[in-house]
């Protein structure tokens, strides 16, 4: 159970928080880690777009009136979502959407790109927020249930950064709480 | 309606298990003391304040957004009707314990109306009778900021204001909704 | 029996004040006090006199309620006072109907309190008109015993009503401490307390 570092990216690109919980990684310069982030996010950004588009299915039978929209929160490609609603169905569930009565959201944009890069070391996963945010955990390539700590993580970053009243939006974060919440459960954790 | 129904499940759920509490009367009070403050800081200017109160709202609801989705773990809605649902059932649930009914959809399921049958934020309150106020004056226009910032950080480009509120005498308290676009490219917006 | 209800800043500057009569008994609920129509001031002049007894009073005990504190005999008026935590006062005047003589004496259901004030007001019957129908009326409710305890309790009555809405006005974000209640709304519960309880 090894949490090496956490990268969070901007929805344009932008390095916005960089930090080691346990050593093991080689460290990289502030540059190369800026220039991580921004690779990262066009390669992300490429995989959306190559990501193939499954066909819509046929609105079923029951599926008569737009009210009765589908349940199924899966994103429309069909590509998982990093960490799986808990409360619902997940994307082997057919999508029974109503494909002719209204449009989605983005038309034609996948949900998801790139979620994760293993090497021998480390594992690289990624987690993009509907906002547009990344998160980059590098862990070590046997971890379980690493989307618990992504979750976790989220629910920190949207307390402690984004409820902090200067913090200002896609700028680097530097919430001291941030930190110390992160580190302290990241520390229960192991 | 099952998007309805599950929707109403998730904001139950979560209020009930992942959401502090506050005491209603310091919400209200919070509230109320900055609308005040700002009529008297614009001198009455009531169509000041009501942007002054969006903007403030919108700023809101860009960081809002992010404690919605930590919080409720939803995915992205299909459509904009279940977008309304999710609005109405789970992000006014978490926040302040209410769920306006979605109503009054056009035929493109691009507007919406939700009707607030009770508002946290207008308890005890009674508009300045200068005249004025009754007529120009949206106490409760945060919200509509609000929906719009939240809204806008999911690429999705709404309009919203009130169009009655039981405050000015109005048997409902109704604000209208509309989808203008879905934004595609992901540039950050401007924060205002 | 006819009432004039006002509250006080704890500097002493009226915020609001009503006047109605009682709607027990068949009551119409508009006052009708013995000061002519010219005199109303007399209204606010005894229930302002009434100040000393109720800052003389409010050191004595714990109470939000002080009852009945201040007796204005020439014009039968008597004077019950609320304290709210934040030192406004609540002041009621209430002022039995022109009383029919001896028969409010008659009246019987007040203790000897209620005797003496019947006394009180029989003998001003003498300087006034004659009662009225309504006054016979109301002679066995708590109009004809400003005194008795079911008097004070239903005053009590009104004043907490009345102190709950005056909380939810005063916590509007439009209003400023110290300005005079203009508020349509606390003015038709007062009102409504009024015809409740009194």
């Amino acid at each position: 159970m090894t949490v090496f570092s956490l990268i969070i990216i901007n929805k344009a690109g932008g390095l916005i928080y960089q930090r080691e919980f346990q050593p093991g990684l080689r460290k990289l310069s502030t540059n190369d880690y800026l220039v991580l982030a921004g690779t990262f996010h066009g390669v992300h950004a490429i995989t959306r777009t190559i990501t193939p588009k499954l066909p819509l299915l046929t609105p079923t039978a029951t599926a008569s009136t737009p009210t009765s929209a589908s349940s199924n929160l899966a994103s429309p490609s069909g590509t998982s979502t990093p960490i799986p609603p808990t409360t619902t169905t997940t994307t082997t569930t057919t999508t029974s959407v109503a494909a002719t009565t209204y449009t989605y959201p983005i038309p034609g944009v996948p949900a998801t790109g790139l979620e994760s890069l293993e090497t021998d070391k480390f594992r690289l996963t990624c987690f993009q927020t509907l906002t547009g945010t990344k998160f980059l955990l590098f862990t070590d390539p046997h971890m379980a249930n690493i989307e618990v700590v992504m979750k976790k993580i989220y629910e920190f970053y949207a307390d402690f950064v984004m409820k902090n009243p200067f913090y200002q939006l896609e700028m680097p974060v530097r919430c001291e709480a941030f930190d110390r919440n992160m580190n302290g459960w990241l520390r229960g954790r192991t | 309606m099952s998007s309805t129904t599950k929707a109403s499940r998730i904001g139950e759920e979560l209020w009930k298990t992942r959401v502090d509490k506050v005491n209603a009367e310091l919400v209200t009070l919070t509230y109320g003391t900055i609308v005040a403050q700002l009529c008297q800081d614009y001198d009455g200017n009531y169509q000041e304040v009501n942007k002054q109160l969006e903007k403030m709202g919108y700023n809101i609801g860009m960081r809002l957004i992010e404690d919605f989705l930590a919080k409720s773990n939803v995915g992205r809605c299909a459509n904009f009707r279940e977008t309304a649902d999710m609005i109405s059932k789970v992000g006014f649930r978490i926040f302040l314990n209410i769920a306006p009914t979605v109503t009054n959809w056009t035929s493109d399921n691009n507007q919406f109306s939700l009707v607030f049958d009770e508002n946290p934020l207008a308890d005890f309150v009674e508009l300045p009778d200068d005249g004025r106020a009754q007529d120009e004056l949206w106490f409760s226009n945060i919200l509509c900021g609000v929906l719009r910032g939240a809204l806008e950080m999911v690429q999705m480009q709404i309009e919203a204001h009130f169009v009655s509120d039981v405050l000015r005498g109005d048997d409902t308290t109704e604000m209208r909704v509309s989808l203008v676009r879905y934004i595609e490219d992901e540039m950050p917006p401007e924060e205002e | 029996m006819s009432y004039y209800f006002t509250i006080l800043s704890p500097t002493d500057v009226p915020l609001f004040n009503i006047a109605f009569g009682t709607s027990k008994s068949g009551g119409d609920g508009i006052a009708r006090f013995r000061f002519p129509d010219t005199a109303q001031y007399m209204n606010q002049f005894i229930i302002h006199s009434s100040l000393d007894m109720v800052e003389e009073a409010q050191w004595m005990n714990g109470n939000m309620y002080l009852k009945h504190i201040d007796t204005y005999p020439p014009a039968s008026a008597y004077i019950s006072a609320f304290l709210t935590p934040s030192g406004a006062r609540f002041l009621l005047l209430h002022q039995p109907p022109h009383a029919a003589g001896p028969n409010a004496n008659a009246g019987g259901s007040g203790g000897g309190g209620g005797g003496g004030i019947g006394g009180g007001s029989s003998i001003l019957g003498g300087s006034f008109a004659a009662g009225s129908s309504a006054a016979r009326a109301s002679a066995s409710s708590i109009a004809a015993n400003p005194t008795s305890p079911q008097t004070e309790e239903a005053v009590r009555q009104f004043m907490a009503e009345v102190y709950e809405n005056y909380v939810k006005t005063v916590m509007n974000p439009f209003y400023r401490q110290g300005m005079e209640i203009r508020s349509a709304v606390f003015r038709s519960r007062v009102t409504a307390a009024g015809r409740k309880w009194l």
